[in-house]
């Protein structure tokens, strides 16, 4: 998956979520809840979402770590890189 | 995937089946007099991004799993922030809980939303140091609040709703 891909993904699943947010002016170090405004549910919508959307398992002790949308895109990369 | 409850279920959870408990908490104040609900429909005050508020109703509430009231309430704040509620989301609730937490609020000092007769307000979960077998440590502590109708009950029933909503909260495991 590229980063242009992870990205699409979440903001596809952003905008599903919370569709009055501008995904516009979301950038990589745009923060879920100080920047976008999604609270708990938002957050944890998104994040389900996008593991539905990719079939990439997203356990909670991760969800610290993709509170910023680059960190999230990162993730999905990383997470879909094949492991040699 | 793991599902993840949020406070927000463990906090709906235990006011649905304190409730049960304390049904002069549970139902409406009409035609003069307290009307109990059989049931537990618990109103979960919700903000809406374009402003105003709306009390998404999770029925019998008192008698579902935590697993099944997360996915409830996942499903409903989402239909919610999409504009895609139906009348049976909003309808019929016989007691309301507010939850200001994420909002940054200590405590909440509600208002009932008539006929209903209760409305329990939660604040933010916070460390915050306390005392335990004389030794001060910190734990995550919220404050609860009890807003209700003095017609249906009083102060005395009221502290004892809140006392089995906080031993529900101790012991979230049993929940």
């Amino acid at each position: 998956m590229s980063r242009d891909d992870a990205a699409r993904t979440i903001l596809a699943i952003i905008v599903g979520v919370a569709p009055e947010v501008g995904v516009e002016f979301v950038d990589d170090d745009a923060d879920f809840v100080d920047e976008l405004d999604l609270d708990s549910m938002d957050f944890l919508n998104v994040v389900i979402g996008v593991s539905e959307r990719t079939g990439i398992a997203i356990p909670e002790r991760d969800y610290d770590a993709i509170r910023r949308f680059g960190d999230f895109v990162s993730y999905l990369v990383s997470a879909d890189a094949p492991s040699h | 995937m793991e599902q993840r409850i949020l406070p927000a279920a463990l906090i709906a959870k235990a006011t649905a089946s304190a409730a049960r408990d304390h049904p002069s908490f549970n139902g409406w104040w009409r035609h003069g007099q307290l009307e109990q609900a059989e049931a537990v429909h618990l109103g979960i005050i919700t903000s809406l991004r374009d402003g105003g508020l709306v009390a998404l109703v999770v029925g019998n509430a008192d008698e579902k799993d935590l697993a099944t009231l997360m996915d409830e309430l996942r499903d409903l704040v989402s239909r919610a922030r999409g504009n895609r509620l139906r009348s049976s989301d909003v309808s019929d609730a016989t007691l309301s809980v507010t939850n200001l937490g994420e909002r940054g609020v200590d405590a909440v000092h509600g208002v009932i939303h008539p006929p209903q007769v209760a409305l329990v307000g939660f604040g933010r979960i916070r460390e915050r140091p306390a005392v335990v077998e004389g030794t001060v440590i910190g734990r995550p502590l919220v404050t609860a609040t009890l807003a209700a109708d003095h017609r249906a009950s009083d102060g005395h029933v009221g502290a004892r709703f809140l006392a089995t909503i906080e031993a529900s909260l101790q012991a979230p495991e049993e929940l």
